[in-house]
């Protein structure tokens, strides 16, 4: 019947409002609730989440070697051109031409941190880091070589 | 003499007969509802002046709240902002101002013939007095006036949803 | 003992002994009339931060921290850049109007505070149709919106004065009907008289069922009334940038900003006085102890505290629901509001004939 529905409609309106304000009456009295970070004030105690992604970089063990062939996999995986793969030829002890990375350069200014080119890559040679403290005075400061100079590719990886 | 009171008075008078010459002679559509409302106020204000506030709050209710913002409605609906009307023939503007006159003429006649009767002690009106005179079917009772007029709102509401429910011609 | 009434009284009889009445009365004039700015200056402070605090606390938030101890004079720092901050009008603006339409706005708010009874015997204006009044007035609140709308000359603005002007024409029907509940339960439109009548007990528990009915939708639709969420279509930030002073900046928008929390304050001060007793302290029927030791807390307390428990039950709502579609808002008004107050109304005049209330 007419009247039943709307009376029904009242009350299920209400009831539902009702719910909503009990939520936002919880937050307003536990303050412990609250999510705010005062970021400049807790620098140093600042804890991230596991899965926050700041920028990309490329581990080096201690004989300043790291895992990239070069294959090139993060450059095509990227959506918007971040990756440049630069090569050159190194001679193997051997006397045999080898291709490896020459540079690996990295615009931070482009990156929208999508992960995608750390998934690409088959020798985990890349990785995301979780600094984000990016800001510089010079925008080309931001145009980033991930392999440190003199590095050489790790012994075993293919 | 010059007291507070007439002062009050002669300013409530300036502010409505002001408001009111400007508003039919702007030529800006928006201008003259907005010198309108403000005369309508300004009449509100000397019926506060005169201590009989019911009929001055029913002046801002009736007037302010509900016709001028009916006219401003269908001011926003059917025209533009900043445009100004078109300038009045000379014709028109003689034959209003007469017209304007002899209706001016004839109230006068009729407020300075009519006698008035001061000697009448003055009833503040309570809110019980009110609402009995309003529904009163004696003499001087208001019902007969209340319902004809609330026929007349029936008859504006009946005329609103016929046009509203009008079909719309079928297309084939 | 100290009270509003015993300082206003005091004062009054020291400037009676010191001038002439007429230098008595228009001092007393712009006592008034500088208490009454005062108090706008003060409300919007508090308001603002209050608002401010609540929202984030709300939404899980901290909110402003760091002006002032725990951010206490954040709005005070807000006051100060909208007074340095130029106020444009826009060219093709009707210059006249534009400018006019803040001040509107803010003389009727200031209007709206004379009937309001802050403490036991202290109040500007008891005339005898002080409810109606305040309807009266609130009524050219709209125009000030519609003229802000209209002569920006901006499609935003106009958009978002129509859809006010249809909010508050629509709604002011149910916020009377629900005042007429108690209008007719008193049977005065004088404030003092409202409030006298609630000496026993007030409204909400002495009218039963009806009266709370009634104040949920006086609730309701004061919220609509003053362009709150989730009834705030007239300036939908989403929707139309800013509404109708999309094109106000400086002093002229912060003009509106504080007429619009002071309407707040005062629907929200009238909401208290009609159905939560105004200053009257809350009494039980006979119970004399516990009456008496309520009436020890002063009346300006008792107001204060109801009318700013209200603005908080306000702004719960603002933090709390989305906003409303405009068919929404209409058919909240015209097919759920609308009868439930009519037949509200109906059951609290029976009751008032029958005497079934306290």
């Amino acid at each position: 019947m007419f009247i039943t529905k709307y009376i029904k409609d009242v009350y299920k309106g209400v009831r539902s409002l009702l719910v909503g304000m009990k939520r936002t009456l919880y937050y307003f009295t536990h303050h412990k609730e609250i999510i705010t970070q005062q970021y400049p004030d807790n620098r140093d105690t600042l804890v991230l989440p596991e899965r926050f992604k700041g920028e990309v970089v490329m581990p080096h063990n201690e004989n300043n070697e790291h895992r990239c062939t070069g294959c090139q996999a993060c450059e095509l995986a990227c959506p918007n051109g971040t990756i440049k793969v630069i090569f050159k030829n190194e001679l193997t002890p051997e006397g045999k031409k080898k291709k490896a990375i020459d540079k690996l350069v990295y615009h931070l200014e482009l990156c929208t941190m999508c992960n995608l080119c750390v998934e690409a890559c088959p020798s985990d040679a890349i990785k995301m880091a979780q600094t984000f403290e990016h800001s510089v005075f010079d925008r080309n400061e931001l145009t980033k070589i991930l392999n440190n100079p003199g590095s050489k590719i790790m012994e075993g990886v293919e | 003499m010059i007291t507070g009171s007439t002062i009050l008075f002669y300013l409530l008078a300036a502010l409505t007969l002001t408001c009111g010459l400007l508003s039919v002679s702007t030529r800006q559509i928006f201008r003259a509802a907005i010198y309108l409302l403000f005369s309508l106020i300004g009449i509100a204000g000397i019926y506060f002046w005169l201590q009989y506030e019911f009929i001055a709050a029913v002046q801002i209710v009736v007037y302010v709240g509900g016709i001028v913002v009916l006219i401003i409605f269908s001011i926003f609906l059917t025209q533009q902002a900043g445009e100004k009307l078109p300038k009045q023939k000379p014709g028109r503007k003689i034959f209003s101002a007469l017209a304007v006159f002899c209706g001016f003429a004839l109230t006068m006649v009729q407020v300075y013939k009519h006698e008035f009767d001061f000697d009448k002690t003055m009833v503040s009106p309570t809110m019980s007095n009110i609402g009995q005179n309003m529904l009163s079917t004696k003499e001087g009772g208001y019902a007969l006036p209340f319902e004809v007029i609330s026929m007349l709102l029936l008859a504006a509401m009946i005329g609103c949803i016929v046009i509203a429910l009008r079909s719309k011609p079928e297309t084939k | 003992m100290w009270s509003f009434s015993n300082i206003a009284n005091n004062l009054h009889k020291w400037l009676s002994e010191t001038f002439n009445p007429t230098m008595t009365l228009i001092i007393e004039m712009v006592l008034a009339g500088v208490a009454v700015i005062g108090l706008f200056a003060a409300l919007g402070l508090v308001l603002v931060i209050m608002e401010r605090k609540v929202s984030a606390w709300m939404q899980i938030r901290l909110g402003p921290n760091r002006v002032g101890p725990k951010g206490m004079l954040q709005s005070l720092a807000d006051t100060l850049k909208l007074l340095v901050k130029e106020g444009l009008t826009p060219n093709g603006a009707d210059k006249l109007l534009f400018n006019l339409a803040p001040f509107v706005a803010m003389i009727v708010a200031m209007l709206l505070m004379a009937p309001i009874a802050f403490a036991k015997d202290f109040q500007l204006w008891d005339l005898n149709i002080g409810v109606l009044y305040v309807s009266a007035i609130s009524s050219i609140m709209v125009i000030s919106i519609l003229m802000a709308g209209w002569a920006s000359n901006n499609k935003y603005s106009l958009m978002g004065a129509m859809r006010s002007g249809a909010q508050i024409v629509s709604y002011e029907l149910s916020a009377g009907l629900s005042i007429l509940a108690v209008v007719v339960m008193t049977g005065s439109l004088q404030v003092s008289d409202i409030i006298h009548s609630q000496a026993d007990g007030w409204w909400i528990f002495k009218g039963h069922i009806p009266m709370v009915v009634a104040f949920i939708t006086f609730i309701i639709a004061v919220t609509a009334e003053t362009n709150r969420a989730p009834f705030d279509l007239a300036e939908a930030e989403s929707e139309l940038t800013a509404g109708f002073h999309t094109e106000y900046s400086g002093m002229k928008f912060a003009l509106f900003f504080l007429a619009e929390y002071v309407n707040v304050f005062i629907v929200c001060a009238i909401g208290a006085t009609l159905f939560l007793g105004g200053w009257m302290p809350f009494h039980i029927g006979n119970w004399t102890q516990f009456n008496h030791v309520m009436d020890y807390i002063p009346s300006s307390i008792w107001f204060f505290g109801k009318t700013f428990f209200l603005i908080f039950v306000i702004m719960w709502f603002r933090w709390t629901f989305p906003r409303l579609r405009i068919d929404q808002l209409l058919n909240l008004e015209w097919k759920y509001l609308l009868p439930i107050s009519m037949i509200n109304l109906l059951i609290v005049t029976a009751m008032a004939i029958l005497k079934w209330h306290f």
